[in-house]
């Protein structure tokens, strides 16, 4: 049982993240200091099913000597990939679906992260693209909306030799049967013949940092109040926590399925967003990013 | 030229060494000799008063001529006398010590053996010089290897000794002649020592009793054509998997420029092969080995050259060493001040090495730690040791990016006590909070530490850099951070590896301290210190400054299948916690002994906090090749704490199985096991040549003398005049050397030859 429990004043702590640095997309950075923060330029326009690849994203290396991935422990890093983007409808920037939630969210998580674990982390988000060599120098990668995920030849070679190495992608916000397979079928693509196996709540990340003895089902921005269910398809409705390990069983890839960390992250300041699943989300995040560094 | 000086002045150089000189005359002859001189000097007068045709600088030519003829007359009719001791006949003993080695078979270049002289020279009844001495002397005989004996001659002589142990062959000779009116002992051996005891040991008490040693050496200076193997610097016992860098010395006479293999080889077979090249005829050439030790156990492992067209020794191109095989699992602590990739990817790298158990302590929180690979569900529950008992569990300490105000004070000189006092080892890891920037400077673990640190930086001054490793002249030569299987392939691949970045600026290490690793980046005026060591007390200490070494398996640059990561963690942490004692150190002087030589068995004995003990019961429990078990008690040496020893004499030959014990109070405070092998020994073949120089000193040192086979004919005569025992003063007239009528000669003639050549007659 650690320090911090539940009944820590977890909704202090996120009024003050909401209200402080983390609170605005208008904030003003402080000097950067890593060489690889990475801003997506408005994408080209297209259908809304259509695949956007990453390799469409314009990526900007800000001025700096330092080197990548350099000063900090830690990076939150969000990868890019290509995929059928949901343009339109996220913060009118148009984006890829690997974009959801995106920065708030990264922001918010960090501060909140920051507060909770005595961690040496970057505060601003991270994005990099799968195919880039440079998401070697951050081994610990989140994806979310995986459902939506297509990924080039160059993103399955480049997330291979990334997961080869002995980096952890943390999956997150899919649901149901039909964006599963599509996961599935890209995450296939990268990684044949190792098996995706449920996580049993005994398994070590569920005691990193926190003890979790329940797998809850994280619900986007709206739901979970109000009567409205937590699932967002009638195929979604139990969540999942799944893992693939690699031939000395250290896992690899976690699986965040049929639930919504990101949207909890990105929400946690609003008194409608229930806080006991925002709660959940930080503990299951910290968790994930404790054992991520050490396992 | 010593017969040409015996000619000319009667008497050898020795003689003239030991002897007094005096004028003999009696004094009325001093008188009149007196007489004589003021009659010369008249006679001088009147040459230069008198008129003639000589020139005055024909006079003083003659004069002096002259005059110098009167000198030599007048010293001869002082009665010039040499008094000198001499020893009585048949009233002194003499000691003869006769090498029984093996290297006294060795061949010269004609073939006779060098116990071939000793056979012709000292066997009675057939030797001249023998019957010389025997009439002066009684002589007393003693043969020597590795122990001395007296026998009643020659004929006892085998000359099949493994070893060769001079100062006990003096030891022994000279307490055996101890009541006995003793001349000088003679020492006849090749001069090769193989037990490596300071002779000065047994050379004290001789020139306190006045005992001169006469040596006479065998054998050629060098042995030619020949190829060595010579020393082999190997530890006693390695972990098991552990890469070995084993430096091989190699000489040779007759072989410049041979390129020639040196084979490392054990039951298994094969185990690495280098080239080496052979440099001038007695210069040592060092190569390096490098192979490594897979299965646990005393294990034998050969370092040999293959023998070379008409070398004339071929049992010196071997050496077998034994090293013990240890398959313990080492436990390393390491603590992390924070999470970092470098505990994931540090385990990672070490996770298939067996040997290697580290317990990560990593402080998530402020007062919240992760632990993982503990034993049970106790261990580090309280965070990082409070006690030394818990903390000396563990025979090695990583510390992360850990402030130092993290720890108390008496958490911080444990540290430094657990590197002191308990040979721990300990490695300080580069990160935001270590070093100066840690606040280390002036705490106990800075005392320890080789790298020098300043004063922390302000935030404005926080250092960065990315920095390519590169090894120094000592990393090349070390063992725990070669990559390849030689020298350049090392150097090769670490030139390859991907640049490391490091927050703590560190560019000294303290004296005695040694860099292995430097960081070199066009940004900074001087390298960085990536990884330096240094002992400290009985441990070791590690600096590695670079914060993110995982980048080394991670790089895209770095393909999947490269090992240079996880084979730099696991030999880093093997080196760092080699030779960590345990509390029972059981030892040997040497692991290979002849059968029926006698062992001393030490023990060193330290209790949980790792205090020397003094009232521990100790016992070795020793089985013989062929399954005999004998139980000794080991005893305190007094002379040091926690010190116990025990002599025993292994009879079989074989390995022996060696256990020791130690309890207290009836509860044991550790155990330890050895192997002793007994086999007969090729050490005789080693340094074969002849070594004169330190026959010279033994010589010169009791004031006897040195000879060859060459000189050695005089050796009755030099006892005779140099030897102590029962002695009388002897006079020995000097006034009819040869000398004296050949000045006389020379000046008459010269005289005579200066007054026709200037018309004088």
């Amino acid at each position: 049982m650690g320090i911090f429990s539940r009944a820590r004043p977890l909704y202090a702590v996120l009024i003050a993240a909401a209200s402080g640095a983390c609170g605005s997309e208008q904030h003003a950075r402080e000097p950067v200091d890593t060489g690889l923060l990475i801003q997506q330029a408005p994408p080209s326009a297209r259908g809304r099913l259509s695949r956007q690849d990453a390799d469409d994203v314009q990526l900007r290396l800000p001025p700096s000597d330092e080197p990548p991935g350099g000063r900090h422990a830690f990076y939150w890093t969000r990868a890019i990939y290509s995929g059928y983007g949901r343009r339109g409808w996220w913060g009118g920037g148009g984006r890829g679906s690997w974009a959801t939630d995106f920065p708030k969210g990264d922001r918010q998580f960090l501060v909140v992260l920051k507060r909770l674990v005595r961690i040496d982390a970057y505060d601003f988000e991270n994005a990099i693209s799968l195919s880039d060599p440079n998401l070697r120098r951050f081994p610990l990668i989140y994806a979310v909306e995986v459902g939506r995920m297509d990924l080039t030849d160059e993103e399955v070679t480049g997330l291979r030799g990334f997961l080869n190495a002995g980096g952890m992608l943390l999956v997150d916000d899919f649901w149901g049967g039909r964006e599963w397979a599509q996961f599935e079928y890209n995450i296939r693509r990268v990684l044949p013949g190792r098996p995706i196996v449920e996580l049993p709540l005994d398994h070590p990340l569920f005691s990193a940092y926190y003890d979790i003895d329940e797998i809850k089902q994280v619900p986007a921005q709206g739901r979970g109040v109000g009567g409205i269910p937590t699932w967002e398809r009638p195929d979604a409705q139990v969540p999942h926590v799944r893992g693939i390990f690699d031939d000395d069983g250290n896992l690899m890839v976690v699986i965040n399925f049929n639930t919504d960390l990101g949207d909890a992250w990105e929400w946690a300041e609003s008194p409608y967003y229930p806080l006991e699943y925002s709660t959940y989300a930080f503990e299951i995040g910290a968790n994930m990013i404790v054992y991520g560094m050490s396992h | 030229m010593p017969d040409l000086f015996e000619f000319l002045f009667k008497y050898r150089r020795l003689v003239y060494e030991q002897g007094d000189f005096v004028f003999a005359a009696p004094a009325v002859v001093r008188w009149w000799l007196l007489a004589a001189v003021a009659a010369s000097a008249v006679a001088v007068a009147s040459y230069s008063l008198a008129r003639g045709k000589a020139s005055p600088m024909d006079r003083t030519v003659m004069a002096t001529l002259r005059v110098a003829l009167l000198g030599v007359l007048l010293f001869s009719l002082l009665q010039p006398t040499l008094q000198i001791s001499t020893v009585v006949p048949q009233q002194n003993f003499v000691g003869i010590l006769v090498d029984d080695s093996r290297s006294m078979q060795l061949p010269d270049a004609s073939g006779a053996a060098r116990s071939d002289f000793i056979r012709a020279t000292f066997t009675p009844g057939e030797s001249e010089l023998l019957e010389a001495m025997a009439e002066r002397f009684s002589l007393r005989f003693f043969s020597f290897s590795s122990r001395a004996r007296r026998i009643e001659g020659p004929g006892e002589l085998t000359f099949d000794g493994t070893s060769t142990d001079l100062p006990a062959a003096l030891d022994v000779a000279r307490e055996e002649l101890s009541g006995v009116p003793l001349s000088g002992l003679v020492m006849l051996t090749d001069g090769a020592d193989t037990r490596g005891r300071p002779v000065t040991e047994a050379l004290v008490p001789l020139q306190a009793a006045g005992v001169p040693v006469f040596t006479v050496g065998l054998g050629e200076e060098a042995v030619s054509p020949d190829i060595e193997l010579g020393r082999v610097e190997m530890p006693r016992a390695v972990l098991e998997g552990s890469s070995m860098v084993v430096d091989v010395v190699v000489t040779q006479t007759g072989f410049r420029q041979t390129t020639v293999p040196v084979i490392v080889e054990d039951d298994t077979g094969i185990l690495a092969e280098e080239e080496v090249t052979l440099g001038r005829a007695g210069e040592p050439v060092v190569t390096r080995v490098h192979f490594q030790l897979d299965r646990v156990g005393s294990r034998r492992v050969r370092f040999r050259i293959p023998t070379q067209d008409g070398e004339r020794v071929t049992q010196n191109n071997r050496r077998d060493v034994w090293v013990e095989v240890r398959g313990e699992r080492e436990k390393i602590l390491y603590f992390e001040g924070e999470p970092r990739h470098e505990v994931k990817f540090l385990r990672r790298a070490i996770q298939d090495d067996d040997n290697l158990q580290v317990v990560v302590l990593q402080r998530t929180a402020p007062s919240k730690f992760l632990r993982l690979n503990v034993d049970d569900g106790d261990e580090l529950a309280g965070g990082f040791p409070r006690t030394r008992e818990e903390l000396y569990r563990y025979r090695g300490l990583i510390v992360g990016s850990a402030e130092a105000s993290f720890f108390t004070h008496d958490q911080l000189q444990m540290i430094a006590d657990f590197v002191s006092e308990r040979g721990g080892g300990f490695m300080m890891v580069g990160g935001r909070q270590a070093f100066s920037e840690g606040g280390w400077a002036g705490t106990p673990v800075e005392e320890i530490l080789p790298v020098r640190l300043g004063p922390p930086p302000a935030a404005a001054d926080r250092f960065l850099a990315e920095l390519r490793p590169g090894l120094t002249p000592a990393g090349l030569a070390n063992a725990a951070i070669q990559l390849g299987g030689d020298a350049e392939e090392t150097d090769s691949l670490w030139r390859t590896l991907p640049p490391v970045t490091s927050v703590n600026r560190i560019t000294e290490v303290k004296p005695g301290a040694t860099t292995l690793i430097e960081g070199h980046a066009e940004s900074l005026d001087r390298p960085q210190v990536l990884l330096a060591h240094q002992r400290y007390g009985r441990g070791k200490v590690l600096a590695l400054t670079a914060q993110d070494t995982w980048i080394w398996q991670m790089h895209a640059d770095i393909p999947l299948e490269d090992q240079s990561h996880e084979t730099f963690w696991r030999q880093l942490l093997r080196w760092m916690v080699d030779g960590v004692p345990e509390p029972v150190v059981a030892s040997v002087e040497r692991e290979q002994v002849e059968p029926g030589e006698p062992v001393r068995l030490t023990a060193e004995i330290v209790d949980s906090t790792y205090i020397q003990v003094n009232d521990a019961q100790v016992t070795a429990r020793i089985t013989s090749p062929t399954g005999a078990i004998q139980e000794i008690s080991l005893d305190w040496t007094v002379e040091r704490d926690g010190e116990y020893t025990a002599d025993f004499v292994p009879t079989e030959t074989g390995d022996y199985e060696v256990e020791v014990s130690a309890a207290r109070d009836g509860l044991t405070v550790g155990t330890d096991a050895l192997a002793l092998h007994t086999a007969r020994s090729d050490d005789e073949y080693f340094g074969a040549g002849r070594r004169s120089r330190l026959l010279q000193r033994i010589a010169e040192e009791t004031g006897g003398q040195y000879y060859t086979p060459a000189t050695v004919g005089t050796l009755p005569d030099d006892i005779s005049v140099t030897g102590a025992g029962v002695t009388l003063v002897e006079d020995r007239d000097l006034w009819d050397m040869p000398a004296l009528f050949i000045l006389m000669f020379l000046a008459m003639g010269a005289e005579w030859a200066y007054r026709r050549v200037r018309g004088l007659v």
